[in-house]
């Protein structure tokens, strides 16, 4: 079942194409990235699915359903602009999120004491907002979207102005929300993490999507594969080899892409009697060379128009 | 009423009421209003007079000993307001004594001097010289102390009877009762404390519109500068959020009225007691306070004026808070709507004393002024309705529904809008958008 459905969707700010035709589609279940540069058109996207933003053409529709208004207590989201009422008692403002979203008191108490326990928050709780870090008040956001029990998540830029830890933490409950069924659409640049956490990817630069897919497909489609091999002995080969395409020195190492249409397993075979090898590895092309890759093709493209 | 915008009503109320503030503020608020009220009288007591030396310069040689017996007033210890002498010119000149005792008055071994020339029966000057020339009550009251006198002296030399002429005269005096004819029978009714209740519930009532009013900007911008308009857009409505806003600070308001109007309603029932106990005697005051009418009724009407004046002024204020992005950018749009408030203030100043005339009852259909005008009216002609009042309630019902309706569509625009401010032009295409 497609929970979300984006057909052919465009949106122009002044002469600024924001967005432009853009289409995906997100089985149920499913964790699903939103790949991009700064100013690539993220959260016009992801606006324009919480109809925050209404798209010039195209077609949204959420959970079969195209009017967000009677489905939006199913739907948890984190905006990239966020920020909560400074003034109130972290617990006070959990409540209130929560009952927007259709919670009632008792349980809504019960899963914000779970919540804010989990995330190490427990002690703030009757503490002003204002007096909670940017990141304490980052995780108490995501606790109000994800504590309603969203059957679809949409987190924009969830990992913005964490340190590693609470990065990780947050990856984890992403990943446990997943479990639980949830659908669930980030937007990010980071991309080890979208390699970590997405089921499917979609890299959008300049309003445009430029590939999409599963990541293994993404990674086999768009970057070619390449071997580090750690050795002592004559290098020469790396020269004389008739299948290596180029290759980087880096001290302890070397980095060989191989031309098309060659296996490693050939490269291997015809070492083994000339040099001693420690390390053999083949190495899939990593998301963010392929993000940079593309991105650079694409603006170098443009410059060519 | 929905759940979520239930929710809405729940957090402007709550976190408005719990605050400090507020509640200091509205325990302190009847204190300030008494103080306004009863102020003047209440530091006349605490600051009582101490007593003065007073020399007089008698050059008729009969004034001294009757201005004195009509001058011996005590002060709240039992001493003597005034300790009098005569000050006997002998072979000394005016002038020189008067430079003698003007010395004396500067280092305080006297606090004032009076010199009564000989021929005052026609010039009818007397000259006061002191420190302190602003007691307005004392020269008043030395004023016609000497006018008793020198009157007195002028009829006796044309042979009246003056004893019998004041008194008589006095016998003579009148009192002007006012009663207001009504359907309902006629009412007793003082024109003072009617005016005085108008007038304080109508500044009650334009200074909540106008606060209230503010809040309703501030909630607005707190949540578009704080960046919290995108998260509670996703779970609600724009128009559920907006009126859940409107709703909850009225209730603040409200709530606050209820303390003041209890406030009012035991100062025109307890008042006098109170301030006698107080030390004030000021028999006019006390007249004012025990005739003040603050009827349920003209309390219904008040809740009712003051919810339209609220919701209009309230809606444009939520209007204005969308279109901008912080409050310094506000202001430039609030100001004029502010002074249409002050405004209804002003007109109601004449409308109060002619409430039943047809410009007033014109003035007061035009919804901006509405609220405040149409209640000075309805108060000033307590328990009678004045014409329109039903009218006006009908007129601005229907002026709010559009109007909610246009600032909905503002409002649901302008909250997700970043970056520059709109012109005022610009804001009205959004309620096509």
């Amino acid at each position: 079942m497609k929970i979300v459905e984006v057909k052919n969707v465009s949106k122009q700010f002044g002469k600024l194409k924001a967005v432009n035709d853009i289409s995906f589609s997100i089985e149920k279940g499913k964790v699903y990235g939103v790949l991009g540069p700064n100013g690539a058109g993220k959260t016009t996207t992801i606006r324009m699915i919480m109809n925050i933003i209404i798209p010039d053409s195209g077609e949204i529709n959420i959970m079969g359903e195209s009017n967000l208004k009677k489905i939006n207590h199913k739907i948890g989201y984190l905006p990239e602009e966020r920020g909560l009422y400074r003034k109130m008692k972290v617990n006070d403002v959990l409540l209130f999120l929560g009952e927007l979203k259709g919670m009632k008191g008792k349980s809504a108490q019960t899963e914000i004491d779970f919540w804010l326990d989990k995330l190490e928050l427990t002690e703030w709780k009757k503490k002003k907002v204002e007096e909670l870090s940017k990141g304490m008040q980052q995780k108490l956001q995501i606790i109000a979207t994800i504590m309603p029990k969203p059957e679809l998540l949409i987190l924009d830029e969830p990992f913005l102005g964490l340190d590693p830890i609470n990065t990780q933490m947050i990856k984890d409950i992403i990943m446990e929300e997943k479990k639980r069924g949830t659908t669930i659409i980030f937007s990010t640049h980071q991309m080890e993490s979208a390699e970590r956490l997405c089921d499917e990817i979609m890299l959008i630069n300049k309003g445009q999507k430029i590939l999409s897919g599963t990541v293994s497909d993404v990674k086999s489609q768009f970057g070619s594969k390449y071997i580090q091999i750690a050795f002592t002995g004559d290098n020469s080969f790396l020269n004389e080899s008739q299948i290596i395409d180029h290759y980087t020195e880096f001290g302890n190492y070397v980095e060989i892409e191989l031309k098309a249409g060659n296996d490693p397993q050939s490269l291997l075979e015809s070492l083994v009697s000339k040099i001693k090898i420690s390390r053999f590895e083949v190495m899939e092309p990593s998301l963010h060379d392929i993000f940079i890759n593309s991105v650079q093709g694409e603006d170098e493209l443009g410059r060519m128009e | 009423m929905n759940i979520k915008t239930l929710a809405v009503v729940k957090r402007e109320f709550l976190t408005r009421v719990k605050t400090k503030g507020f509640i200091i503020g509205t325990l302190l608020l009847p204190v300030i209003f008494a103080l306004l009220f009863g102020g003047v009288f209440i530091f006349g007591a605490l600051f009582q007079p101490k007593g003065q030396d007073i020399t007089i310069i008698d050059q008729t040689g009969r004034i001294y000993g009757e201005f004195t017996t009509l001058q011996n007033g005590t002060l709240k210890n039992g001493e003597p307001r005034f300790r009098w002498s005569e000050f006997e010119l002998g072979d000394a000149t005016l002038e020189d004594t008067k430079v003698e005792l003007s010395a004396k008055v500067l280092s305080k071994e006297l606090d004032a001097y009076i010199v009564i020339p000989s021929d005052i029966i026609e010039s009818k000057v007397i000259a006061f010289f002191a420190r302190n020339v602003s007691d307005m009550e004392g020269i008043h009251s030395f004023r016609r102390s000497f006018s008793t006198i020198i009157s007195n002296i002028r009829l006796a030399e044309k042979g009246y009877p003056a004893d019998e002429i004041r008194s008589e005269m006095a016998q003579g005096r009148v009192n002007l009762e006012t009663i207001q004819v009504t359907e309902k029978g006629d009412i007793g009714k003082n024109s003072v404390s009617n005016f005085i209740l108008t007038y304080l519930l109508c500044y009650i009532l334009m200074l909540f519109i106008m606060s209230y009013g503010q809040m309703v900007t501030r909630s607005v911008i707190e949540e578009k500068s704080q960046r919290i308009t995108e998260t509670i857009i996703s779970s609600i409505k724009p128009i559920e959020l907006m009126m859940g806003k409107l709703i909850g600070i009225c209730m603040v308001g409200i709530t606050q009225l209820l303390v003041i109007a209890g406030f009012i309603l035991a100062f025109s029932l307890y008042g006098d007691d109170l301030l006698m106990k107080a030390g004030v005697e000021a028999p006019k005051l006390l007249d004012i306070i025990r005739s003040i009418n603050f009827t349920p009724v003209l309390f219904f009407y008040f809740i009712v004026f003051f919810l339209f004046g609220y919701l209009i002024y309230g809606a444009i204020f939520a209007a204005i808070g969308a279109m901008v992005n912080t409050e310094d950018e506000g202001q430039q749009f609030l100001t004029p709507v502010m002074m249409l408030n002050m405004l209804s203030f002003f007109v109601m100043f004449s409308v109060a004393k002619n409430p039943d005339t047809t410009a007033a009852l014109w003035v007061s259909l035009i919804p901006f002024f509405t609220p405040v005008v149409m209640f000075a009216r309805i108060s000033a002609l307590d328990p009678v309705l004045p014409s329109g009042a039903f009218i006006s309630i009908f007129t601005t019902g229907l002026f709010l529904y559009g109007l909610l309706w246009m600032v909905a569509k503002i409002y649901r625009v302008g909250i997700l809008m970043y970056g520059k401010k709109p012109s005022l032009k610009e804001a009205l295409k959004w309620i096509k958008y």
